[in-house]
């Protein structure tokens, strides 16, 4: 049976990280290589030992295809490709392709020099890594090899994050990745077409959430920043890249004009360089839907925030300063921080997510003393702020993916069955497909029904149906001949004659003989004729014939009669046939000619 | 919708959201895929509600934010979103809910017939509502039934369409214990416990039965203290929950927006009344509701008119029926209503927190659910 194998690496209920293995077509492709961010041992990288236990993954995998640069999607690339050893194509979107290695060098530096541990992934592997990445457009198919293709569709979410179409021969399948269906402020809503993909595999956690609107996060942004200004506090918001900030800046903008705000807001200098490098690539990466004064309005070109410099972080009053790097591990953001984190009226503002290890990580764990270099213990006064504002999608806008797509099986990983009966069931009726939910580790096996296209040539079309009989129909199908010719990637199916002729092979003609004795008396020709007539009399409805050439012919199954030479009544009936298609029918009679004639006398 | 329309609907976002900044703590916006006229609380954090298409509908129990519900470190919690915890499917519409107390077990009526659905919850192994009995009702009228919780500790629910046809049921034993003598049959607006045996029979014509289930005779109905309204106009009812050193309350909204709050031991009688600031409009009466504020003294919510929830305080009110201004109006559902045509979109339901004073959930016809904990502006503590 042709089928399509998933299997979500890791183990138990853990959700954290993607990395998922699919087989199909005879092609292994892993989707995603993410790094769990919980644990600080070898449980944070997926557990390959299911793809082999020992030595490179090379000959194993065909490809490897990350959906966008969050850590819990690629950060175990590097440790997998030059750790474990992979040296086949990794492939990923233009923006993905730059802004991964700068994650995962962040991500190194702060497990290894600040935390200390070993066992990691080093610089220069991430280099090697990236070497072996193929850049993916939009909507364009890329032929990893002579069967498989994929090509990348529009995800949101992130920039440059994709969904991926798989296909190969006629087996697809479609993984999501993260996307939303909502489009946000600077990213649009993610789309794909009527694929029909056999299989359609997205995270089960945003089956389950009702989302709360952008615009409510959007306020409580405002409503914490307007208050601390308003009580002569400083906001500072440490931010990675481009995308978020500048949604939030273009926010504060809007807000700053309509309320006839003074307190000045900067941008970290830090920032605005790598933010023109991105803001190129963003460029080209959204030939989507985008509102226009986004992608039109230029970087730094607002009325009411300016360029940061370093002493500005002394002057007195409000604030508000944005700065990298986005997780306060380091650098200027790290430093404003230092500085105003001893006064109560002051607030910062987390945007995203920490990782392990960093002081953000820490101050929305709750903690309030920090220790910093030699020694000096950091009193945390000031107001934490923990704001998401990734864009996901939810209940809802998976009906509508599964809406846009059409995949015949759905497939949800990283969650527990158990808690999912409902979605599985609502999946099921509303759309009459299977809901797949394999436990990580588990593998899901999924039976396709892959339609496999046949050219038939018109004359053998026109041949079946001169046959006669009833036409064609699609709930009574009817046997037909025909020679099944596979040549490249297309299957014809054409006359026998035609196939010999193609083939230039010499048909063979096959005759079969049996021989049947019985004794009689009367002379040869006369027991001929007595078989003849008592054939005509048993086996009605089949044409018999008696020739002049002394052969009874019942259809085209000849009877010759002979005696043998020492006993004149022992007489030898030779049955001969030439080899048809064995039909039943022909069959039959041949058992029945058989039986008739040792039967009678 | 063009670019220019999307300009200007964000420009009237915009400033609501800048007022919203001042006027409310807390404000979430959730759209649901279908509406729903039904919002129940399941415990101190969970709410289900159910959609009333006319063929097969969801029933979901959703978790309430965390950062909503965080006390301490309220700026450390990101989480905003609902949570679906439990799912299941209804045939028909569903347009009464009530969760009986201390169980995992709901009621609903849809709204066509007198029968009603009993389902189970789900609990931690499994997260599908599922359909566990029916309970016949007395009434073919083809009206729906409203529904009460029992308040004592044996599950009961009481239901009905019209004061003729009552019943307590014994959820346990399917049975009836109990059933409303009245010849009347006076649809009904609303059914209450106002403690273990003693409950409220409310009806569209403004008749209220307090009936005890130990008495035996058959109680008779106080009718609403003569308002300016006419005939034709309907009432609905809530009673608030006793409070300390006196009998609970009763207000009534009529149709044509007239409030009148009675004692519960005095029904025939108006403690005081006030004309609300609403839009008459009488072909939306199925979802006017009014209800007391379970932790702020004095105050009740009243939706069902238009797209807006109004809170007022009736502490303030006189006999003498007067012109009073809500202490604070929702107009979340007005303002982010997606509808394409420019029909106003009017609130299907509302509920309080069962402790938080200013904490509410509402829900209008468009599937938009929005949780919200204002802001009183007024000088005077409320």
């Amino acid at each position: 049976m042709p089928e399509i194998k998933v299997t979500p690496l890791g183990a138990g209920q853990d959700v954290g990280r993607s990395c998922i293995l699919v087989s199909i077509g005879g092609k292994n492709i892993m989707l995603d290589c993410g790094m769990h961010m919980g644990y600080n041992d070898d449980r944070r990288f997926p557990d390959f030992s299911y793809i082999t236990q020992n030595g490179r993954l090379t000959e194993f995998l065909d490809c490897v295809i990350i959906s966008h640069f969050h850590l819990d999607h690629c950060g175990a690339l590097p440790y997998m490709s030059e750790m474990v050893g992979y040296d086949g194509p990794i492939y990923m979107t233009h923006p993905t392709k730059a802004i991964c290695p700068i994650l995962l060098e962040d991500f190194r530096k702060i497990t290894v020099d600040k935390k200390g541990e070993t066992n990691f992934f080093t610089s220069q592997m991430i280099k090697d890594c990236m070497k072996k990445v193929i850049p993916l457009n939009l909507h364009q198919t890329v032929q990893v090899d002579d069967e498989l293709e994929i090509k990348a569709y529009y995800a949101g979410h992130v920039l440059g994050a994709a969904m991926v179409h798989i296909k190969v021969g006629s087996e697809s399948v479609v993984y999501t990745g993260d996307y939303n269906m909502t489009p946000d402020r600077h990213l649009g809503a993610a789309w794909i077409d009527k694929c029909r993909p056999d299989i359609l595999i997205s995270e089960s956690t945003y089956a389950t959430t009702i989302r709360d609107s952008k615009r409510c996060r959007e306020r409580d942004f405002l409503k914490k920043v307007h208050e601390t200004i308003e009580r002569g506090g400083k906001v500072l918001i440490p931010v990675f890249a481009l995308g978020r900030a500048q949604e939030l800046c273009i926010l504060l903008e809007t807000f700053w004009e309509r309320m006839n705000l003074k307190a000045p807001i900067y941008f970290s200098t830090g920032l605005t360089e790598k933010a023109n490098h991105y803001y190129k690539l963003f460029i080209t990466w959204t030939n989507q839907k985008i509102r226009k004064t986004f992608v039109q309005r230029n970087m730094f070109e607002f009325k009411h925030i300016k360029a940061f410099d370093r002493s500005y972080a002394d002057n007195p009053g409000p604030m508000v300063v944005f700065a990298t790097p986005g997780m306060l591990h380091a650098g200027q953001s790290l430093q404003i921080f230092k500085k105003w984190a001893g006064n109560e009226k002051n607030m910062v503002i987390m945007p995203g997510y920490c990782v392990q290890g960093t002081i953000g990580h820490k101050i929305l764990n709750g903690q309030r003393k920090l220790e910093m270099e030699g020694r000096a213990t950091l009193d945390v006064k000031l107001q934490v702020e923990y704001m998401s504002f990734s864009a996901h999608a939810d209940a809802k806008g998976i009906m509508q993916l599964i809406r846009m797509a059409e995949p015949r099986n759905m497939l949800l990983v990283h969650g527990e069955a158990a808690k999912m009966e409902f979605l599985k069931g609502k999946i099921e009726q509303e759309f009459n497909i299977n809901c797949y939910m394999p436990a990580n580790g588990e593998t899901e096996t999924v039976t396709t029904n892959p339609s496999v296209p046949v050219d038939i040539s018109l004359n053998l079309l026109k041949r079946e149906m001169a046959l006669g009989g009833p036409l064609p129909d699609t709930k009574k199908p009817r046997t037909m001949h025909g020679t099944l010719i596979m040549k490249e990637n297309s299957l014809r199916l054409v006359s026998p004659e035609q196939a010999l002729k193609e083939l230039g092979l010499n048909e063979h003609q096959l005759r079969f003989t049996c021989r049947v004795q019985l004794q009689d008396p009367h002379s040869d020709s006369d027991t001929l004729h007595r078989i003849y007539t008592h054939l005509k009399s048993v086996l009605k409805g089949y044409t018999i014939q008696h020739l002049p050439d002394s052969t009874v012919m019942v259809e085209s199954i000849v009877i010759k009669l002979s005696s043998s030479a020492e006993d004149p009544n022992t007489k030898v009936l030779l049955l001969s046939w030439s080899y048809q298609v064995i039909d039943l029918s022909y069959s039959q009679l041949l058992l029945n000619i058989r039986k008739k004639l040792t039967c009678s006398r | 919708m063009g670019e220019m329309d999307a300009a200007e609907f964000d420009d009237v976002v915009d400033d609501w959201f800048i007022e919203s900044l001042k006027t409310y703590k807390d404000l979430h916006v959730y759209q649901l895929e279908h509406p729903t006229r039904v919002i129940e609380w399941t415990s101190g954090k969970t709410v289900c509600v159910a959609g009333y298409r006319s063929a097969k509908n969801e029933l979901l129990e959703l978790l309430l934010p965390l950062k909503l519900l965080a006390e301490e470190n309220k700026g450390l919690c990101a989480e905003r979103d609902f949570k679906v915890v439990h799912g299941g499917f209804a045939e028909g519409p569903v347009h009464c809910l009530r969760h009986i107390p201390g169980t995992r077990c709901a009621v609903t009526n849809d709204g066509r017939s007198s029968g009603l659905q009993v389902w189970d919850l789900g609990g931690d192994d499994s997260d599908v509502i599922r359909r566990t009995a029916s309970v016949a009702g007395r009434s073919a009228s083809g009206r729906g039934s409203r529904i009460a919780a029992g308040l004592s500790s044996d599950p009961r629910v009481l239901h009905g369409a019209e004061s003729s046809d009552v019943l307590l049921t014994d959820l346990t034993s399917g049975q009836s214990v109990y059933k409303l003598k009245s010849d009347a049959a006076d649809p009904l607006s609303s059914l209450q416990f106002v403690s273990d045996s003693v409950f409220l029979a409310c009806c569209c014509s403004g008749n209220i039965y307090t009936v005890d289930t130990r008495a035996s005779d058959a109680p008779r109905p106080s009718p609403p203290p003569a308002t300016g309204g006419g005939d034709g106009v309907l009432w609905c009812a809530d009673a608030s929950p006793s409070s300390a050193g006196g009998a609970g309350r009763v207000a009534r909204l009529s149709s044509s927006g007239e409030a009148v709050l009675s004692d519960l031991r005095d029904l025939g009688g108006a403690v005081s009344r006030a004309r609300l600031d609403v839009l008459i409009d009488h072909h939306n009466w199925d979802d006017v509701k009014v209800s007391w504020a379970p932790a702020l003294d004095d105050c009740i919510a009243a939706s069902g008119f238009s797209g807006t929830v109004q809170i007022y305080d009736t502490s303030a009110w006189a006999a003498e029926p007067a012109a009073a201004r809500p202490l604070f109006e929702h107009r979340g559902h007005v303002v982010s209503s997606q509808r394409a045509d420019s029909l106003p979109v009017l609130v299907t339901s509302h509920v309080w927190h069962p402790e938080r004073p200013r904490t509410l959930l509402s829900a209008a016809a468009d599937g938009s659910v929005h949780v919200w904990d204002w802001v009183d502006q007024s000088a005077a503590a409320c």
